[in-house]
């Protein structure tokens, strides 16, 4: 049996199938218009859980380059502290040189021996450098002058100080210089504090042979290891550099997944829409026809 | 017996009045082109019985001399087995196209993927536990760690209230159109009404076709809501069960509503499904507590192994919308030795970024969720086909269709013209029968 088409089928279907067009045609149109192809978890579920774990990724890098950047003004902070203690030791060695010379008289010496007293501070000063209200020099006691003015006792805990620089990757970003300053000539322990008060102390007492003996070997040992901690902080900084790269090369190849996940393909969408309105006048002309025609204009 | 000169009146006049008749209904069938649940009629026409010459006259002796027509019945053209099959579908369609409507809702109150959903709160979440641990004693960032705390909270607990929401509307809809002076009551009582007056009729011997189209789609509206089973009695009338409520919800001219229903299917069914206890709504809520569980014991297992309070609170069983913050800024753990610059704990809570444990259980649930929603529109999609298809066919058999009503129209008009033609014939007849017979000369 052929089926029988009715008068109300046939309107019935002409709106039909123009819902379903223009269903279609408005979804690509908000796809144009949003220039995503995923509105909804439902619009591709698999894309859309894909999309998030790109976008935490890339929240995430993100998050690391700023750790790297951090950290990299925490070296910065250090380093610049180590070239003044650098400077410092260098000038106090000058100071040794000339003052060890037998032509130095006593007056002459305990100038010299207060001059030394002034290096001796700054160094403690540069030894308290901070980097954002952190004190870099004193482990994870970061809230208190490792070096305060009252006393030459380093008052630092040993630690480690990290920042996070990618998935699971931490890097150190302190140095400890706690051994190569020391604890002060009450300690004996050899540190550049000690040999510098040493040194003071010997000025003033006049004590020549001293002065051109052991002081200038200790103070030159001091100068090696304070340029072994900047070789280490050097190094470090070498190892951020790369992370960020790494870090930067992570972001873009992110954001190109993200929008080949989630960003519409224009050109496709732009074909598809122009089809789509192609049916959609299409259905339009098909329907305003037929449903005019009918066997009463064919009767007289 | 010698036949009648005035016979062929009455057979015309026959033939008269069953033309009409039969245009009468194809004015009916137009008139109700686009009454919806109308089925066309028919004028069933059958010749009338024939007189019977009898064999002692001279011809045509025993013949049988036809009298015309009659219209036997006005027949409703109805294939009831397609009703059956349409309602059906149709009782899957509501449910579907109610359960898509539904779950699109759910999804929107997820507002993924967007900067303000979840997904992102989190991850500005785990940013806050990484920038403490660049500047561990800075008041500030302490700061903003627990505020960002305390906006996921908020985020779990905005979707949690959309949830429920969506939850608490489809019970009110559920019973406005099940409760009593409902829908469902408003349906229920018209049709036990028109069962008491079609009964009258058919008890008359009548077939009140129109009725009966109004009955049946009622019963359409009603299996959109809920199934339904007709049974016919007697007299025409129906008894309806709907759902799986214990008694039969019309019954001849009797109404039994509300009734408690468990699992009506239809419309009221999916609107059921959602806010039922363990019903959707309640799986996605405790779906969202297992995640905000687990952010919460993955935070507060650190914060506590390094000798910390709790970073978090909530109440068992409602950790999603009940997520807080329970430390203030000062006493948020940075490291297990409690030095001001000890940032190891920090780190390696903000190293949960993209555990699978925490972030990837939120991201399986608003696939879970994408996925649910896809399979409801399909499905929708399917029954809509579904119901067009056998509704289609259904139209095919009892739609109204103009071109054809035309032909008929024209055909009965012929018929009628036909008729009225025989009886002048046959007045022409008589006319020389009676006027000028016999006058021959005058």
């Amino acid at each position: 049996m052929s089926t029988r088409i009715t008068t109300g089928m046939l309107s019935a279907r002409v709106l039909d199938d123009l819902n379903r067009v223009s269903e279609r045609l408005t979804k690509t149109q908000t796809k144009l218009a949003s220039g995503k192809e995923i509105e909804r978890p439902s619009d591709d579920p698999f894309g859309a859980s894909r999309a998030m774990v790109l976008r935490e990724n890339l929240e995430g890098v993100r998050q690391y380059q700023r750790n790297v950047e951090d950290a990299r003004g925490w070296q910065d902070a250090a380093e610049s502290a180590l070239a003044r203690i650098s400077d410092v030791v260098q000038r106090a060695r000058d100071l040794l040189v000339q003052g060890a010379a037998d032509t130095m008289d006593e007056t002459a010496r305990a100038s010299i021996a207060r001059e030394i007293d002034e290096l001796t501070a700054s160094v403690k000063e540069f030894g308290n450098a901070s980097y954002k209200g952190q004190f870099v020099f004193g482990g994870v006691r970061t809230d208190a002058p490792p070096w305060p003015s009252t006393t030459d006792v380093h008052q630092g805990q040993a630690g480690t100080v990290a920042r996070q620089v990618g998935p699971g990757v931490s890097v150190q970003v302190n140095v400890d210089i706690a051994g190569v300053l020391g604890d002060g000539q009450a300690s004996g322990d050899g540190g550049l504090l000690h040999v510098l008060r040493d040194i003071a102390t010997h000025l003033r007492a006049n004590d020549g042979e001293s002065l051109r003996g052991t002081d200038l070997t200790r103070l030159d040992d001091k100068l090696d290891q304070i340029l072994d901690v900047r070789a280490l902080n050097g190094a470090r900084s070498n190892r951020l550099e790369s992370a960020l790269g790494r870090l930067s090369e992570l972001e873009e190849a992110s954001i190109a997944q993200l929008s080949q996940t989630e960003d519409v393909d224009i050109a496709k969408a732009m074909i598809d829409f122009s089809s789509q309105q192609a049916a959609y006048q299409a259905a339009l002309k098909a329907g305003a026809n037929i449903v005019q025609a009918s066997l009463m204009d064919f009767l007289r | 017996m010698p036949i009648s000169s005035f016979y062929g009146l009455q057979t015309s006049l026959r033939g008269l009045l069953a033309q009409q008749r039969a245009l009468d209904v194809a004015g009916h069938n137009v008139a109700n082109a686009s009454t919806a649940g109308f089925s066309r009629q028919e004028a069933v026409m059958a010749a009338s019985p024939a007189y019977v010459v009898p064999a002692s006259t001279g011809t045509g002796a025993g013949a049988h001399l036809g009298s015309g027509v009659d219209v036997l019945q006005y027949r409703r053209v109805r294939d009831q087995f397609l009703d059956l099959q349409f309602r059906a579908q149709n009782t899957r369609l509501g449910y579907e196209s109610t359960r898509a409507e539904q779950l699109d809702r759910a999804e929107v109150s997820l507002a993924e993927p967007s900067d303000s959903g979840i997904a992102s709160q989190l991850a500005a979440f785990w940013d806050a536990w990484s920038d403490v641990a660049n500047a561990p004693q800075d008041m500030a960032a302490r700061t903003a760690l627990t505020e960002q705390g305390a906006t996921l909270g908020e985020s779990f607990a905005t979707v949690i209230n959309q949830l429920k929401i969506v939850a608490d509307q489809a019970s009110e809809e559920y019973a406005r159109l099940a409760g009593a002076g409902g829908e469902v009551e408003l349906i229920a009582r018209e049709i036990t009404s028109l069962n008491d007056t079609i009964a009258k009729f058919v008890s008359a011997g009548d077939s009140p076709n129109d009725l009966h189209d109004r009955r049946d789609l009622l019963v359409d509206q009603l299996s959109k809501l809920g199934r339904v089973s007709v049974q016919p009695t007697t007299d025409g009338m129906v008894e309806i069960t709907f759902g799986d409520a214990a008694q039969p919800i019309v019954s001849d001219r009797t109404m039994t509503w509300p009734q408690a229903l468990t699992d009506p299917d239809g419309r009221l069914g999916a609107l059921r499904d959602i806010f039922k206890p363990g019903g959707t709504v309640e799986q996605y809520r405790d779906a969202l507590d297992g995640v905000a569980l687990s952010v919460m014991d993955a935070v507060n297992g650190l914060h506590t192994s390094a000798g910390g309070p709790p970073f978090f609170t909530a109440t068992a069983g409602d950790e999603a919308g009940t997520l807080t913050v329970a430390v203030a800024p000062s006493g948020v753990r940075t490291g297990a030795t409690g030095f001001a610059g000890d940032n190891g704990l920090a780190l390696q809570i903000a190293a949960l970024r993209g555990n699978a444990a925490v972030d990837g259980s939120y991201r399986s649930f608003v696939a879970r969720v994408g996925t649910e929603v896809r399979q409801a529109r399909t499905q929708e999609a399917n029954a809509d086909a579904l119901a067009t298809a056998v509704d289609n066919r259904r139209q095919s058999v009892s739609g109204v269709s103009l071109d054809e009503e035309m032909a008929n129209i024209i055909r009965f008009q012929r018929g009628y013209q036909a008729s009225s033609r025989a009886m002048s014939t046959m007045d022409e007849m008589l006319d020389v029968l009676i006027n000028r017979t016999g006058r021959v000369g005058l």
